[in-house]
């Protein structure tokens, strides 16, 4: 009943001021790799980042209606919506193609920082539109591997630098036992001034044990 | 096992005191095995003293609490006045029957006191609307077989706010610890004429 | 001799009656009582995919044997011997049947078995596994070699494969000849000798731990506080694993029990001494 997870990565983890998003950087058809550099993510305002994995075809389409959308609503009022209003719309956009002709099958996390309180906010969304606020989330495998990694680890006041750190143990543990190769992250920082892109050491050679 | 009621686990009960009636719920939010959140809570506040547990399907959960804050709001607005129980549990019923062909995969449960006489109300509910009306407790959720039976062995009439709260709590915990698919905390609403107390339970964290 | 030649001398697809050679199978000489390797088939043309049919949940929810899944087993080899670690939940489907599951076997004084996959299946083949390294010992006066001991277990369960034994377990043990040494087998007839190994449906939880600090030079009281951790890291998030956490240390003198210890404590020993598991709520004060 419950779609198999994919090899896919998201990793999304929230800190003092700020929430770091990372994506698997291959582009996958069956049995190749079509790119090596494909960014998961889309910005939908100033200080709201959503990364996507899923169906072919549907990930991007979904991702890129909720961010014209999101610009959409900044335009008319001038003012960005929060990230936990933008989860609301996002689930509530998904919820209804679930039980559409076609629903779209998109997984998502959506990070951020809230643009009044400041404070670090990730949402956690499947495919079947279900939505959880979460110190720190994963997509596909890597959930099975990223979590328990991150529950010893994770610290809700860490700063970016620890916090890249964490995201590198997670991704070493994913070289280490996945076994195929989803060629890097793509690592975005959102923080109250914006999105930052991270640059992320994706050619460290890491041995099983 | 793979059923939409039991992918992503959860359980909720509701019992009835002396002037006063009880809810409570788990906080899971799991995916099968695994767990995705241990904060996911599964009752919602309507009014004063109404109130809502849904148990099932995660995304449901948040569809159908979202819809009656919506119908609540709406009827908050046109009547001027705070909705009852019973009128809220024939809101359900009747939203949960519309969709009969096509279902919200959720066991919902109400609880509260009547705004007019004070008397407790709970019911149950199937995922299309058949109203359980009980004077007892009413289970649903992945481990409503285990809720079943803690609440038969532990329940009796005429419990007061205070022994309600311990019956309900030994109820809920002791049965989530038997099902792989329900627990990690709880959230307990004890409900009283004008007092709510929410609690929340350290549970088994496994 | 000629006759036991003959019979190693051809693959096995070649056996004619494989259930009636496996009853003959000479372990033991089976004039010794205890596990024994005669099985009783049901009456059916195919007993294997009967079996299947009646006992695979995940296929079919309401099939009517429902055999004890779900499980994390970790094992692994440092300088100061093996750690061995696992939980203690048994579920049958989402019922949790047991929180109080030994799942680490005590093949003898020297030699430790895990136990994931089906309860029965490893619970016989290790305790009979334990009596072939007894019978070793007594032929050969001397220990057996953990590599011989679970090579044994390997072509048992080989010789079995397709009928649907389900097992995944790890032999551990330290012999002056070997060191510290281990083995992972599986029902599939796989058999891997390694540093480190985690079994089961919490498996992946208990590797994340491990291998963020896992070293060869940990100390005896390092190795141990990082097996029971990723024990615990799996019982958190994996729904099929829980209870108790059973923790050993092998030497070359043999095991070493360290506890069987409630996890619900240690959780929230873990959780309120280390901030570790921020994702769990731990204020408690009343609202109203």
């Amino acid at each position: 009943m419950y779609d198999a997870p994919t090899m896919e990565v998201l990793l999304g983890i929230t800190g003092k001021d700020f929430t770091l998003i990372a994506a698997s950087k291959a582009a996958m058809r069956g049995a190749t790799v079509l790119k090596a550099s494909d960014d998961k993510t889309r910005a939908l305002n100033k200080h709201t980042l959503m990364a996507f994995s899923g169906e072919a075809g549907d990930t991007v389409q979904f991702a890129e209606y909720i961010q014209a959308n999101a610009q959409l609503y900044s335009m008319r009022n001038e003012a960005d919506l929060s990230p936990s209003a933008l989860a609301n719309f996002v689930r509530g956009e998904l919820a209804s193609s679930l039980r559409s002709r076609k629903p779209y099958h998109v997984n998502l996390l959506l990070g951020g920082v809230d643009p009044i309180t400041h404070k670090s906010r990730l949402y956690w969304l499947d495919y079947l539109a279900a939505l959880a606020p979460v110190p720190y989330a994963a997509h596909g495998y890597a959930q099975y591997y990223c979590l328990s990694i991150l529950d010893k680890h994770h610290h809700p006041d860490i700063s970016l630098g620890q916090g890249i750190k964490l995201l590198n143990l997670c991704t070493d543990e994913l070289k280490r036992r996945l076994p195929i190769d989803f060629k890097g992250m793509v690592v975005k920082a959102v923080t109250k001034d914006g999105i930052i892109d991270i640059e992320f050491d994706d050619d460290k050679v890491v041995h099983a044990a | 096992m793979s059923s939409p009621f039991s992918i992503n686990g959860g359980a909720c009960v509701a019992m009835v005191g002396k002037d006063c009636v009880a809810i409570a719920c788990d906080l899971r939010l799991g995916l099968q095995a695994l767990t995705v959140s241990n904060n996911f809570p599964k009752i919602f506040q309507y009014g004063d003293n109404v109130f809502l547990g849904l148990t099932g399907l995660a995304t449901d959960v948040n569809t159908v609490s979202d819809l009656f804050r919506w119908k609540v709001n709406m009827y908050r607005l046109r009547e001027e006045r705070q909705i009852a129980p019973r009128t809220f549990a024939n809101l359900v019923s009747s939203s949960l029957y519309e969709k009969r062909f096509g279902p919200y995969f959720v066991s919902p449960v109400v609880a509260g006191l009547d705004p007019k006489t004070g008397r407790p109300f709970i019911c149950g509910f199937d995922s299309i609307g058949c109203i359980d009306f009980a004077k007892d407790f009413i289970v649903s959720g992945t481990a409503s077989e285990q809720l079943f039976g803690m609440c038969e062995s532990l329940w009796e009439p005429d419990l007061d706010a205070d022994a309600l709260f311990e019956t309900i709590s030994q109820s809920l915990l002791n049965a989530v610890d038997r099902d792989a698919l329900s627990g990690w905390g709880a959230h307990v609403y004890i409900i009283e004429k004008d007092k709510v107390t929410k609690r929340l339970l350290k549970g088994r964290q496994d | 001799m000629d006759t036991l030649v003959a019979r190693y001398s051809r693959p096995a697809y070649q056996q004619e009656n494989q259930f009636d050679d496996i009853e003959e199978y000479d372990y033991a000489a089976d004039s010794v009582s205890g596990p024994s390797l005669k099985f009783a088939m049901p009456p059916v043309a195919h007993p294997s995919s009967w079996l299947r049919a009646a006992t695979d949940d995940r296929s079919n929810p309401h099939c009517p044997i429902k055999i004890a899944h779900g499980t994390t087993t970790l094992a692994f080899r440092f300088q100061g011997g093996i750690i061995v670690a696992t939980d203690s939940r048994a579920t049958a489907g989402n019922w949790i049947a047991s929180q109080t599951v030994k799942k680490v076997i005590e093949i003898n004084s020297d030699l430790l078995g895990t136990m994931a996959g089906g309860a029965a299946d490893c619970q016989y083949w290790l305790a009979w596994l334990g009596m072939q390294c007894r019978l070793h010992e007594l032929r050969h006066k001397r220990r057996i070699s953990v590599a011989a001991a679970s090579k044994i277990l390997a072509n048992l369960v080989y010789q079995y494969k397709g009928m649907g034994l389900s097992m995944g377990t790890m032999c551990a043990g330290v012999t002056k000849e070997e060191g510290p040494a281990l083995y992972y087998i599986d029902s599939d007839g796989t058999r891997l000798a390694g540093n480190l190994f985690c079994v089961g449906s919490g498996q992946t939880f208990a590797y994340g731990v491990l291998d963020a600090e896992y070293r060869y030079d940990l100390t005896v009281e390092e190795a141990l506080e990082l097996g029971s951790r990723s024990i615990l890291a799996a019982t958190h998030r994996d729904a099929y694993s829980g209870g108790f956490i059973n923790l050993y240390h092998v030497k070359e003198s043999g095991w070493e029990k360290h506890g069987f210890t409630d996890t619900n404590p240690v959780f929230w020993k873990t959780k309120l001494e280390k901030a570790e598991f921020s994702n769990v709520t731990s204020d408690f004060s009343e609202e109203v």
